[in-house]
């Protein structure tokens, strides 16, 4: 329960920009593998940007409770996933 | 308990930080590192918690390597010197993320019981510092690492963290290091010097004047 709050407030820098890339991928093509493939190449590109610049050290509220980098990224990955695919299931029903 | 750390060897590109490095802590007391400005303090606070990845490292608990970082563990909290609280977070909420009592917090601060609701940023550096180095201090740990716990702080609320420095020894291993030397002698019973990349055990506090920490003198 406590590492899904922690996560919560982890997911929320990320929420808005999700939701944007998310309907831009509906509109020009609604797809489940390629909007997953490229969600994962943007939150691996978003770990790399973390772990080489000053954003790393926001990592020390959550290291602080024993949750590592990889199991947060992890977790955004899963999330984000499941996130778009009802963004697409929508764009694909309406 | 004891926590151990030796063999590290920290480099930043050609240059050698860290080397032949020693530091022994023991719960029920505070184990204080002093150093000039760029002596390596919070780079070996970095690597004893698991932040940075030295060339080598040996950390050992009751004698047993720990080989993972140790913020995996799960015993250690560790207040590094820049705000590690994100901004936005409501201060009533990181109470309860830390499971650390609010009342308790007002009882000591009183000042701070206006600020339940306010988010962290609408804090001042100081207000936030005392915030956050409460919760790291007051949090269920074995091992405490403080980075610097009396920068920007007022006066007033330096004297309570020292007391409650004093009251969580008991329970814990204490880590501390500040510029504010004063503090750490008062607080801590066992000093190491960091100097040259390496520790320095203190026995007597004039080896500080004699490894040229401080001035001659400065200690009368």
């Amino acid at each position: 329960m406590k590492y899904l709050l922690f996560f919560f407030h982890f997911y929320k820098t990320f929420i808005a920009w999700s939701i944007i890339i998310s309907i831009l991928i509906g509109l020009l093509n609604p797809q489940y593998i390629p909007a997953i493939v490229t969600k994962f190449f943007l939150i691996l590109f978003a770990w790399y940007v973390t772990n080489e610049t000053s954003a790393k050290r926001k990592l020390t509220f959550y290291k602080n409770m024993g949750i590592s980098p990889i199991y947060l990224f992890i977790s955004l990955l899963f999330v984000d996933s499941v996130f778009t695919i009802f963004i697409i299931f929508l764009f694909k029903t309406f | 308990m004891v926590l151990e750390v030796d063999n590290i060897e920290l480099n930043f590109k050609h240059k050698r930080i860290l080397s032949g490095i020693y530091v022994k802590a023991e719960m029920g007391s505070v184990t204080g590192i002093l150093g000039g400005n760029g002596s390596g303090k919070s780079s070996l606070f970095n690597i004893i918690f698991g932040n940075l990845k030295p060339k080598y490292k040996l950390v050992r608990i009751n004698g047993e390597p720990i080989l993972k970082p140790l913020y995996k563990t799960g015993l250690v909290k560790y207040l590094p010197q820049y705000h590690f609280v994100p901004i936005g977070i409501k201060i009533r909420n990181i109470f309860k993320l830390f499971n650390v009592c609010w009342s308790d917090f007002v009882q000591s601060f009183e000042t701070f019981e206006k600020y339940k609701n306010q988010k962290i940023n609408k804090l001042s550096s100081g207000e936030r510092r005392v915030v956050e180095t409460y919760i790291i201090l007051k949090s269920k740990s074995t091992i405490t690492i403080l980075d610097e716990p009396f920068s920007h702080i007022a006066p007033l609320y330096v004297e309570t963290i020292i007391n409650l420095i004093c009251e969580e020894k008991e329970r814990k291993i204490i880590l501390i290091s500040d510029h504010l030397y004063k503090h750490i002698i008062d607080s801590a019973d066992q000093i190491y010097l960091l100097k040259n990349g390496t520790t320095k055990e203190i026995n007597n506090l004039r080896n500080l004047e004699d490894y040229k920490y401080l001035n001659d003198g400065q200690l009368d």
